[in-house]
Formats: structure tokens, sequence, C-alpha cells
């Protein structure tokens, strides 16, 4: 089936991505063309095939002791945010109502 | 003598040694190369001629002192932009991170400085990787070395093309489905996808976790093997990082006497491989076999499905990783905002290009509820299938062969819509789903095109340095091997 204009705008909601109403109805070509391009994906027999997440089976976490080690500073962590106040990132209100940042 | 930057590692490395040339000189040589192509070519997004000489006055003073010099001594290097190099933006050629400067350093980067590689600066690329043609590149086009009305390939365009144009000795580039090896196809030059965990992706900006693997550039077989010595290793802030340090430079003139070179008879008759493609792919074999190797004839019946699985598995990863990018800690930022939600909106659709929108949008929907059993799961089941396949063909084989793209080089524009594009990696692709090893070296020009034929060796997971082999063995019987472009081949005295 299909995706609609519709599916896509809540698809581009879901994704935080803001889109025109032209951009809208090209994204929705696009993706349908796509999409059904992969229909491929339903055509071979899976029938009782594991599936594989990851190339490298039994990965393990890496500890090491719990020592300090050096890692950025605050100025460092900062350097690249766009909007910063008192050493902290600086957002604009989560709930809305509040000034612009 | 020959120019500098026409040199390959060996010669560079040998020569600083013995105090032809310093590091200075080639620094010098480096950047006035630069000077002379990037202005055609565009390969570059930033260049870092201050860690470059810094960098060449530590290797003339590391020389002066009678130390031991590390292996890739004084040796022009280059990174793709997805690479954080400490000090330099890392913009992966997207609006999104144009202003992000790289406070760490990936350990690839870290690796070539350290071996000794001199640092020239960051390589344009498809913003974020995605594309086979650095066309969706925020920062405009890298033009193909060989025609500059084509395109260099992609997702590493910028790591072929200054190799290809006598601009760098070695570059990075990385490779999700073919960005190392189709790029490399393109410009005429070798360009190797390690096993997947050979190589530490820390530091390199994530597009697909599962498929991605950082790989070299070079201009011929030894000067990628050079460059894979310095690069293999564990690292412990990669956790797919594997131990499985080798020297590719040892056997590398072992020549191919009594391999098993697996041939894949239905592909050579593919849809969309151009006849001066499968003419280089069937000489360059009949070279193997007169070099004493037997050709056996393997099935991969499931490739046609790894296109399918790729396409589904590299937007859901890319969907997950550029879910980082929310304006606030890094990346474009649209002031103004009275909420968050609208500023996370506004920055993502100002940052993110077009390609990067579509592939984020793809991924959503795939894993969204009901979708995921439709395409996401079969596609990791057929994964497993793709992964049997390889598995059982290199008990019949030791490496497998094949093009390393349908077609030379394309002209810009000349393919527009996604699916067609997609094609372009048609034989790629599937590597990359099942973690094995791969390289593409040049074998020729295209009878009709005239334009460098890619040739793709493919060896088992973790076996790389039998890709390698096979490799040297090949172009040391090749009339036509990896070289700077006519165009830009400097010659004459140094």
């Amino acid at each position: 089936m299909a995706l609609t204009e519709d599916d896509v705008r809540r698809i581009a909601t879901y994704t935080r991505i803001d889109l025109t109403p032209e951009q809208l109805s090209q994204m929705t070509i696009d993706l349908n063309e796509i999409i059904e391009s992969l229909d491929a994906i339903g055509k071979y027999d899976l029938e009782g095939v594991e599936p594989t997440f990851h190339p490298i089976g039994g990965l393990v976490n890496v500890m090491r002791e719990d020592e300090p080690h050096p890692g950025f500073t605050q100025k460092v962590a900062l350097s690249n945010a766009g909007a910063v106040q008192d050493g902290a990132f600086l957002i604009p209100t989560i709930l809305g109502g509040g000034d612009a940042s | 003598m020959t120019a500098i930057m026409d040199m390959d590692v060996a010669a560079i490395t040998s020569g600083f040694a013995a105090g032809d040339f310093s590091a200075t000189e080639i620094a010098d040589a480096a950047f006035e190369a630069i000077e002379a192509a990037d202005p055609q070519v565009k390969a570059f997004l930033e260049y870092t001629p201050e860690q470059a000489y810094a960098k060449a006055n530590a290797l003339d003073a590391a020389r002066a002192a009678g130390g031991v010099l590390p292996p890739l001594a004084a040796v022009p290097v280059a990174f793709k932009d997805n690479m954080n190099m400490l000090g330099t933006h890392t913009t992966c050629a997207s609006h999104m991170l144009e202003n992000y400067v790289s406070p760490y350093q990936a350990t690839c980067v870290s690796k070539m400085i350290d071996a000794g590689g001199i640092p020239l600066g960051k390589l344009n690329m498809d913003e974020f990787a995605f594309g086979s043609s650095t066309e969706t590149s925020a920062f405009g086009y890298t033009y193909n070395p060989w025609d500059l009305e084509r395109v260099p390939g992609g997702s590493s365009g910028g790591s072929a093309a200054a190799v290809a144009s006598g601009m760098a000795t070695l570059t990075l580039g990385s490779d999700t489905g073919g960005s190392i090896r189709q790029p490399a196809c393109f410009c005429g030059v070798v360009g190797m996808k390690p096993s997947y965990g050979m190589v530490s992706r820390y530091g390199v900006v994530a597009f697909g976790s599962s498929l991605d693997q950082v790989g070299p550039f070079g201009r011929s077989v030894a000067d990628v093997a050079a460059a894979m010595n310095a690069l293999v290793g564990h690292d412990t802030l990669d956790c797919t990082s594997q131990d499985c340090k080798v020297d590719f430079l040892a056997n590398l003139d072992q020549g191919v006497k009594g391999m098993r070179i697996g041939i894949v008879p239905g592909m050579t008759f593919a849809d969309g491989c151009t006849p001066e493609t499968l003419a280089a792919m069937h000489d360059a074999v009949a070279k193997l076999e007169g070099l004493g190797a037997q050709l056996v004839d393997v099935e991969l019946p499931h490739m046609d499905a790894a296109m399918s699985a790729y396409y589904i598995l590299g937007p859901c990863e890319a969907f997950s990783n550029l879910s980082r990018f929310d304006s606030v800690r890094y990346g474009h930022r649209t002031p103004g905002c009275h909420e968050l939600g609208q500023q996370y909106e506004k920055s993502r659709s100002e940052g993110f290009g077009q390609e990067a929108k579509r592939r984020i949008m793809l991924g959503s929907y795939l894993l969204s509820a009901g979708v995921y059993d439709k395409y996401y799961y079969p596609a990791q089941q057929v994964r497993t299938l793709i992964t049997r396949d390889y598995r059982e063909a290199f008990e019949r084989a030791d490496v497998i062969v094949m093009p390393s793209s349908p077609r030379t080089a394309f002209k810009f524009g000349e393919i527009s819509d996604p699916v067609s594009m997609h094609l372009s990696d048609m034989f790629t692709i599937s590597v990359n789903i099942a973690g094995n090893g791969s390289l593409s070296m040049p074998v020729g020009l295209g009878r009709d095109s005239g334009l460098p034929v890619g040739f793709q060796i493919i060896g088992p997971q973790f076996q790389d340095e039998k890709i390698l082999r096979v490799a040297a063995a090949l172009e040391s019987c090749c009339d036509f091997r990896g070289r700077v472009a006519p165009a830009f081949a400097k010659g004459g005295e140094a």
C-alpha cells in the first residue's frame, strides 16, 4: 500500500523534519518509489532463517578499572553548542510560551 | 627524479630517510600540487597547513636526531570529512555540521599521523556519506581528475580524487556499501574496504553502524598495504574493533600460484554491466590464470537480495544515528525559536540536505510497528543467507573477483533518480552486509570510454592479506597501474 501525504507528514513530525507542502509531495513520491524497489525482500524463502543483526557475533562490553580518566573540560564540551548560559547548554522552553533563545 | 607528489610511499619514505628531501620540502610540494589542482578538482573542504608543517618540522627534527623513523614518515595524507581531526572542521559535507570543530580525534586519523603521515586536510564527500557520486555534498561537487565533466564516485569522492590528482599520496575514506571501492574505481586508484572490525571507527561520524568501515586509498597496492599496516589493530574505544594485527606488506610478493580465484558465472552477464567492464574483467581474470592461479566457479545466489537488504538496513541505521543531531550540543541551530520542538524541526530541516532527509524518513518508516516485520526483520534474515553464501563460496575459493562497478565514471546529473543511483553499488554492497574485506584496483582503461575500469577482489573475513597478495600479483602484470591522472601528473624534476 502506497504512502499518502498524511503518512509522510506523520513520519516528518516523528523525525523532527519540517517539510514545505512542495517538499512533502516530492518526498511522498520519492519514498514510494524507493519502498516499491524494496518489496523484493519479500520474495525469498526465509522460513526458519535466523536473523543476523551484526557481522561480528559475540561482541562483549569493554570494561576497565573504575579509575579517573581525563575527559572533556566543561569549556570544550560546550565549545560547539549554539547557545550557552552559565556553563550549560541553553535551550528554549520545552512546553513553549517562553522567550526565544 | 620523479616529482615528489607523483611518488609512491616507498619512494617518499626512503627518499626522506636518505636525505634526498626534507619533510618540509614534501609539505611544500604537496601544497603546491594542491594549489595547482584543487581549483579544478575541488577535493578538499579544508586545508591544514599548520598541522602539516608542525608534523613536517617534527619529522625533520627526528631525522636530524638520528632516531628510528616511523613507517609512513613524511607521506602526505588527507582524511574524509566525516573523520574527526582535532581542531579542524568535521562537516560530513553537511550544513548541519558546517561550524562544528572537532574537540577530539578519530583513532584512524591519529594512527596515520602517528605513523608519520603529514596531514594536508579534509576531503569532500556525499552528505553524511549518503550517495555514490559526491553530488550530494552541501559544499559543491568534486570533479573526476580523469575527466572533469564526470563525477569522482562516492561517497568518498574527495578521497579518491585527491590521490588520483597527485594532491595526496594516501587518503582515508569510509565504506558502508561501496563508498571506498566505487570512487577508487571511477578515479583509477586502489581503494580498500577492510573486513568489518579491522579498523577502529572511533571518531568517525556513524552512518550505518553494522556496515561502516574505514579504509585507505593509494595509487598502488603496496601503498594501500602500507596504510593498512598503520591502520589495523584493536582499539578499546570501538567495541567492534578486533585484534588482528598482520603485516600486510610481508607476503605481498608471494604471487598467486596455486591460489583459487572464485568467479561467479551468472554475475558477468549482470544487467547494466557495460561491455568494456566485462572485457576488462575477463582480461584481468586471464592474467591471474596466467600467473598460475586456479579459476573456480562459485555461487552467490542471494547477491540480488543484498541490494534490497542494504537499502533497508542502511536507512534504518542512519535514521538512528542521525537522531543525535538535535541542535543543542553541536550542529546547526536555528535561532529565535520559542519552543524546543520547534528548534529541533527548524534546525534539522535547514541543516540536512534532501538525501539525508529521505534516508532518515525512510529508516523511520521501515522501523515502524507493522512495517518492521515486512522489511527490517527479513533484511536481517537475508543477511544470514548472504553471509552463508560467502562462507560456502570461500570453502572453494581463496578470493572472489568481480567488477567494482557496472560502469566507468558517469557525468554530473546523468543519474538523477535515487533507485538508478543505487544500482551503481550493485557489486559492492553484499560485501558490507557480510562484513568481508574487499579491494578495488584499476586494471585498464575502458575500450569505449577511455576511463579507468575497476576490478574487485573480495576475501574471507579477517583474511585481508590474501586480497592484497592477489592484487599485488595482478598489478605486477597489468600494463595500466594506479597513477596520477594524465592532466595532473607533474613528471620531470622534483
